[in-house]
């Protein structure tokens, strides 16, 4: 799937786990419902662990192209309706 | 107010726990925390709410550190006979520069209270002047079996009427730093969601937790809403 348009970016290719996942959370966190984020990532574990742990938390995988070694992996999520899940 | 790459890194794992999120991240940074009591029942509790990064915890104990509380875990040996309150901001500081432990300011007004009450008189005061000021509070009542932790959210029935009939005590016994540490992540539940909170009791027997909702007394005067007085009463 590709060329879906993304408002906002954020770029964690330089980081790793579980820094890729916080700071993408964080980032859907600052979104309304329905926004879309567009994530580049490293190909390899932060490829298959982020948009993983974001379909586990209820957001949608819009979008994953590889776009080769050096630019690694745009990822597309869609944020989930309702806020984050309420501790017991 | 975004949270800093620093603050980012240093609270990451937390980040991720269902419930919390930036937002609550930065209520918490923000956050003013009494704890009364400071003993060494208490010390895993101030431990986990630094580790937490609440904003500034304001240690409300005016005893001297005693050997027995040595079985705590932040008191060294030379802090025995210091004043506690001291002491513990001492310990504490270096575990987090994002949390400031001071001694509590008369008059201070907290946004959350902590009450390890020495006896049941000083936790139903202590209760009573949280309620009064509108603000969630945690109390614990250790005891022999293990204790308990009773969660009064803003508008919940009060310790008065949730408390153990068998009232308080803190006998040295094994697990108080498990009952500590649930205070402290009960505190931290009534932190991250201030609305729609229900008052609840854990009960933890030999290690094994069991948690029922607080009921109000018939006629007591918690159904009332509460007018905040001076926060020094009952100190």
């Amino acid at each position: 799937m590709t060329g879906v348009a993304a408002p906002a970016r954020l770029d964690v290719r330089a980081d790793a786990c579980p820094m890729t996942w916080v700071k993408t959370r964080i980032a859907l966190g600052r979104l309304a419902a329905g926004d879309r984020l567009e994530v580049l990532l490293s190909p390899g574990e932060a490829a298959e662990s982020v948009p993983r742990s974001a379909a586990e938390d209820g957001h949608r995988v819009v979008a994953l192209d590889d776009l080769g070694p050096a630019e690694g992996v745009r990822l597309v999520l869609e944020k989930a309706d309702g806020g984050e899940a309420a501790w017991p | 107010m975004a949270l800093t790459d620093d603050q980012v890194a240093r609270f990451s794992r937390q980040l991720l726990v269902p419930g919390f999120g930036e937002a609550v991240q930065e209520r918490l940074l923000s956050a003013r925390v009494r704890v009364v009591g400071a003993d060494g029942p208490a010390t895993a509790a101030l431990v986990a709410l630094v580790q937490a990064g609440i904003g500034r915890i304001w240690v409300d104990d005016e005893g001297y550190v005693a050997p027995a509380d040595r079985q705590g875990w932040i008191y060294a040996p030379d802090s025995v006979g210091s004043p506690r309150a001291a002491a513990a901001r001492e310990a504490l500081s270096p575990l987090s520069r994002h949390t400031v432990v001071e001694p509590y300011p008369a008059g201070g007004v907290p946004d959350a209270a902590l009450v390890f009450a020495s006896s049941a008189a000083q936790g139903i005061a202590m209760g009573e002047v949280a309620r009064k000021a509108g603000i969630p509070h945690v109390m614990v009542e250790p005891d022999a079996e293990g204790g308990a932790v009773v969660s009064i959210p803003v508008g919940a029935p009060c310790f008065s009427c949730a408390r153990s009939v068998a009232g308080v005590g803190r006998p040295p016994v094994a697990g108080i730093a498990g009952l500590s540490a649930l205070a402290a992540a009960e505190l931290l539940h009534l932190l991250a969601q201030p609305v729609g909170m229900t008052g609840r009791r854990i009960d933890v027997v030999r290690g094994v937790p069991t948690t029922h909702p607080t009921a109000r007394s018939p006629g007591c005067a918690c159904a009332q809403p509460a007018v905040p007085p001076s926060l020094d009463e009952g100190g």
